[in-house]
């Protein structure tokens, strides 16, 4: 299996997986670190963006089945 | 039928005729921009001091490695030296100090070649998949076009070297998948992690190279992505602990601690809007051929190059950064929109079927003749609409002043240089323009009254210090950086100021810490500036 190319769904999947997690760790610096000023940063912004992105991307592959990526 | 048919072919004859003529204007105007870049180079080759702030540390960390000797040092102990990059391109220069002494002329050199090297990839990565000898041919002038890379080309800097072995990197990984051959197919691996590895101990940006070209190989092949992420690392990093211990954890603080800068999202914005300014011409195509391969063919190394490359370029915000952090994402562009080009040529678009081609592609199938008739004319005139773009030159002498007269164009930048950015982004290189006889007889006057005092001399660049056979004293960026992040103390040097230990004390852009200056500004007085390349150059005695 490993000596395989993945399909373009089983990379849907990773990038979406690798969006939502990426979100919720960005989201969960100020969650674990409330002492912190000034709320969600534009450096933060910028990295929920480029992780919403990512999911939504994962999302319009999955569909694409057993297509090699 | 015979009518229509003869018309068919007479209306394809003149659209390849139209085709050649465009592509042969495209073609004339990239390799005048070649030419301004030949001139640019030999120009700065011939420079003897700093040109572009910081180059001259670059020379001294090549001199410390060609006497052995790490850049990576303690900046609280004199000389208060030390170095943020990583060694390799001043390992490379090396050399050239046992033969020619401290000199600059090689390091641009060095710089200018790698630049022609990354063309010739990009022209031969584009040639090898869309076997288009014209559009390979434009895609390489095209990245020597961009105003981005003219302008750091040929300096005495490290940056293209790395955008040369990443490039290096992604073309022998492109197709060493389908290498049946195991011995060669080893070969291809090896030498991709190899250059993977060069461009980061070359300048630590080449993380997201690494990261793009491990993805592509994990997607193709999971069980050799893992393999080659486990030799990267393993060799990557026992470089980075041994430099780290050869330098007693010098290399950790300075390379990575001290590079940690305030990020400002207005100099990103700034510079992203630049950057599709002078590079949309290519980008959009660049774009689509990444939207193309994601949802109608298979991935290839250079979308997700550009993808990670792109991203990374975000980091042109941070403190110190500027337009030069997406020359990777240029090059990429290049390689993309070339084989965007070449296929629209060739007439080599396939669609693989799925939910998406039903509903964008097939109900356009019809106007497919229309659309690649419609190429031959659109994909040359993109290459012209770039080349108007990026127009850079200079407006001075028996060449390109008649010529920019022609074009209505006067100088908007130093010493008599035309530059379509217009110089509106912060982080954007205010350089491009070539330097004169006055500027090196402002140089040596300075050099002049480094050697008048038998004191150190403090000097914000080290041209003078080098060339006037003194000590160079401190690297007053790195100083900022490690200040800026809680990591400088700055008492052994601010003691010397504060006792006027220094002869003499030359100012630029006052890149050292507030403290630093606060002391100058207490124990030294304004003598007399003076004038080079186009910038005022403070001289301060002690008071």
């Amino acid at each position: 299996m490993l000596k395989k190319s993945l399909t373009k769904r089983q990379l849907g999947l990773l990038l979406f997986i690798g969006g939502v997690i990426g979100f919720i760790g960005i989201i969960g610096i100020d969650v674990l670190d409330v002492g912190r000023e000034g709320g969600i940063g534009p450096a933060q912004r910028i990295a929920l963006g480029l992780m919403v992105a990512l999911a939504l991307i994962g999302l319009t592959l999955i569909p694409m089945k057993d297509t090699p990526a | 039928m015979i009518q229509a048919a003869a018309k068919t072919e007479n209306t394809q004859s003149a659209l390849i005729s139209v085709n050649r003529i465009l592509m042969a204007a495209a073609l004339v105007i990239l390799f005048f921009y070649f030419v301004v870049y030949v001139v640019y180079a030999a120009n700065l080759i011939q420079f003897p001091f700093d040109y572009d702030q910081g180059e001259g540390f670059e020379l001294v960390d090549t001199i410390l490695f060609s006497q052995g000797k790490w850049p990576y040092l303690d900046t609280n102990v004199y000389p208060f030296y030390s170095s943020n990059y990583p060694p390799l391109f001043h390992v490379i220069a090396a050399p050239f100090v046992w033969f020619f002494g401290p000199a600059y002329w090689y390091g641009r050199l060095l710089g200018f070649l790698g630049t022609l090297v990354t063309a010739w990839a990009i022209g031969y990565a584009v040639y090898r998949d869309g076997q288009h000898k014209l559009v390979a041919i434009l895609s390489g002038l095209a990245f020597l076009a961009s105003n981005t890379v003219y302008h750091i080309g040929p300096l005495f800097r490290q940056h293209m070297s790395m955008v040369m072995f990443e490039m290096l990197a992604v073309l022998m990984l492109a197709h060493a998948n389908e290498i049946v051959d195991k011995q060669k197919r080893r070969r291809a691996f090896i030498a991709g992690i190899v250059f993977i590895i060069a461009a980061g101990y070359t300048k630590q940006l080449a993380y997201a190279t690494a990261i793009a070209a491990l993805a592509f190989l994990f997607i193709r092949n999971p069980r050799r992505g893992i393999i080659s992420a486990l030799i990267l690392a393993l060799v990557g990093g026992a470089i980075f602990v041994g430099i780290n211990v050869a330098t007693n954890g010098q290399w950790w603080l300075q390379t990575v601690a001290a590079n940690v800068n305030d990020f400002y999202p207005d100099q990103t914005m700034g510079l992203f809007r630049l950057w599709f300014g002078l590079h949309g011409f290519l980008l959009i195509p660049a774009v689509l051929y990444v939207i193309y391969e994601f949802y109608f063919d298979r991935l290839s190394i250079y979308s997700l190059w550009f993808v990670a490359a792109t991203a990374n370029s975000i980091l042109s915000g941070k403190w110190g950064a500027g337009d030069s952090y997406f020359a990777t994402a240029i090059a990429a562009m290049c390689v993309l929109s070339g084989l965007f080009a070449a296929r629209t040529l060739t007439g080599q678009w396939h669609f693989a079927p799925n939910y998406l081609t039903r509903f964008l592609i097939n109900p356009f199938r019809r106007f497919a003749p229309l659309l690649m008739s419609a190429g031959f004319v659109i994909i040359p005139l993109l290459y012209i609409g770039y080349g108007r773009a990026v127009l850079h030159m200079p407006t001075t002498g028996a060449v390109f002043e008649p010529l920019s007269q022609i074009l209505g164009i006067e100088a908007n930048a130093r010493n008599g240089f035309y530059d379509s950015a217009g110089r509106i982004a912060g982080g954007y290189a205010d350089i491009g323009h070539l330097t004169t006889q006055a500027d090196i007889d402002g140089g040596n006057a300075i050099v002049d009254l480094v050697k008048s005092t038998d004191k150190p001399v403090l000097s914000e660049e080290a041209a003078f210090n080098l060339l006037a056979g003194k000590e160079v004293i401190t690297n007053p960026t790195q100083l900022l950086n490690l200040a800026n992040n809680e990591s400088y103390d700055g008492s052994a040097l601010i003691a010397m100021i504060e006792n006027q230990e220094f002869g003499l004390i030359v100012l630029r852009a006052q890149f050292y810490p507030p403290a630093i200056l606060r002391a100058i500004g207490d124990a030294y007085s304004h003598e007399e500036e003076v004038a080079m390349n186009g910038f005022n150059y403070i001289i301060l005695r002690p008071k």
